[in-house]
């Protein structure tokens, strides 16, 4: 359960980019964000994967109020979150094995059993040749791809990306939504930022409609998930 | 808890810290002569002032060669009979001269030129020899006879070495402190440089302990080479001075001894510099950290 209560935020004591918002998410959802662009969607995600905290309200996130959880308590926290960031950010000196291995080494993990889920994972998403590229080699579409299988290594409860399928041709972006889709299926609850109307209508997955920093309207609730 | 993962790119790429080494060592290189000459003086000003104590040196002037002659025997009697006394050794003309000489130059003292007589006199350390009393007791014999004890330039040579090792201490402070700076330099300028590394560490759930361990780590190993080579480097320069001072004085003045096993402390200087990085580095790591969500 992700469940926002009267939450805003604001950058560095300028205007509130989120005002107000209100939902929940019931565990094992899946939402796209959408919105145009400046909406604030990245910040509702970087309040999610707990990079900020708001100004104001509560975040309620595996059974504690995340706004106000200790700093220490955060890392064990952000473990269970899987995060697909609009830009990668992938670690340029990393190949693209340890790149996607990272999250498990965080963890504690080593040897050689992380290697193969790892490359079994690589190889899922096409990228079998691409083992040990960095990312300074990798094209835009594989670079999302590592991204992804960054994310998603951990059966994260909380998948977050924020527009994953936009440097990939639309085979690859419905290859990669499926693997979203499965992972939800499996228990993710999944929020996708996204500006593709396309993929929205073509997965019919609850919507989270931001403009201006306020959540307009909740739409698009098949399952009867969601609400505001 | 979780295992040891440095996370950081190769010491090979580029990266702001990839000189540190060589500041570090410089640093322990500075640090290392500041202490060997530290050690040097101290052990010198050690073996001067032990060569002086228990001595006593008795001097007459005068201008009659003759009384002077009979003033010094009787003295020499007075000084012998003195519980205390365990050596009584006028000396001879040559030692005299050899005395004068840095002063009046080789060849300038000629035989009409008033020399005084000096007795050198050792005390034994286990009797208490009241110098003031034996004084007042050989003036009986001369006016013109002066007993000096070295004490007023002993006094004056401590307070010098007291000052040279305190202005060494200093030196070493001065550069541990300069050094602490650039290491917390060093290692922001590092954090800046891999900012989206250590917020994607962070994002990705680490905790600040696994970040400050491998700076930690890093900055340490960045120490304990700089100390190294800035070790070896002052060791080749002190041994440079040594055979350059022996060379130069053709046996005039002494070389100094090395104090061996005080410099001894100087091979600790690349563990003290890399615990000084290690620890620094940490503790600028995690006051960044805590800067963050």
């Amino acid at each position: 359960m992700v469940e926002f209560r009267n939450v805003s935020m604001s950058y560095e004591r300028g205007h509130d980019v989120l005002k107000d918002i209100s939902f929940k998410l019931p565990p094992g959802s899946m939402h796209f964000l959408t919105g145009p662009s400046g909406a604030g969607k990245t910040s509702l995600l970087k309040l999610m994967y707990l990079a900020r905290r708001p100004t104001r309200g509560e975040i309620m996130m595996f059974g504690r109020d995340v706004a106000k959880s200790a700093r220490e308590d955060l890392p064990k926290l952000r473990r269970r979150i899987g995060v697909v960031f609009q830009d990668f950010r992938l670690l340029d000196h990393m190949t693209a094995v340890e790149n996607v291995a990272l999250p498990l080494r965080i963890a504690g993990g080593s040897g050689a059993h992380i290697n193969e889920h790892v490359e079994e994972l690589l190889a899922w998403v096409g990228l079998k040749d691409k083992m040990t590229a960095y990312p300074s080699t990798l094209s835009g579409g594989e670079k999302q791809r590592v991204a992804i299988a960054r994310a998603v290594i951990r059966r994260p409860d909380i998948l977050l990306a924020d527009e994953p399928t936009g440097n990939v041709d639309p085979e690859m972006a419905e290859r990669l939504m499926y693997l979203f889709v499965e992972l939800n299926k499996l228990g993710t609850t999944t929020v996708i930022a996204t500006h593709d109307n396309g993929l929205v209508e073509k997965f019919g997955s609850a919507r989270l409609h931001l403009v201006s920093g306020k959540l307009l309207h909740l739409e698009g609730t098949p399952n009867g998930e969601g609400s505001i | 808890m979780t295992a040891p993962f440095d996370f950081l790119p190769n010491e090979k790429k580029r990266e702001a810290t990839k000189l540190l080494p060589w500041v570090m060592a410089i640093m322990v290189y500075l640090s290392a002569l500041a202490a060997t000459g530290s050690l040097l003086l101290h052990s010198g000003f050690d073996d001067w002032a032990s060569s002086l104590q228990g001595r006593v040196t008795v001097q007459i002037t005068g201008e009659d060669p003759d009384i002077m002659s009979a003033q010094s025997d009787e003295i020499q009697d007075t000084l012998r009979a003195t519980p205390g006394v365990s050596s009584v050794r006028p000396l001879n003309d040559q030692e005299i001269r050899t005395l004068l000489e840095p002063w009046l130059g080789a060849g300038n003292i000629t035989d009409d030129l008033p020399i005084p007589i000096m007795i050198d006199v050792e005390t034994n350390e286990d009797v208490y020899v009241n110098l003031e009393a034996l004084e007042s007791k050989i003036k009986q014999i001369s006016d013109s006879v002066y007993l000096d004890d070295h004490a007023r330039w002993l006094n004056d040579f401590y307070q010098l070495a007291y000052t040279v090792e305190s202005t060494g201490a200093g030196i070493l402070i001065m550069i541990l402190l300069a050094s602490v700076c650039i290491i917390i330099f060093g290692t922001k300028s590092s954090m800046s440089e891999h900012k989206s590394t250590i917020e994607i560490m962070h994002l990705m759930g680490a905790h600040d302990q696994m970040i400050a361990r491998a700076y930690q780590n890093r900055f340490m190993k960045y120490g304990l080479k700089g100390g190294i080579i800035g070790l070896v480097l002052s060791f080749i320069t002190v041994y440079g001075f040594l055979i350059l001072i022996q060379n130069l004085s053709g046996g005039f003045v002494e070389t100094p001894t090395l104090p061996y096993l005080k410099m001894s402390i100087l091979l600790m200087f690349p563990l003290i510099f890399a615990a000084l990085a290690m620890i620094t580095a940490r503790i600028t790591v995690m006051r960044e950290l805590g800067r963050m969500v």
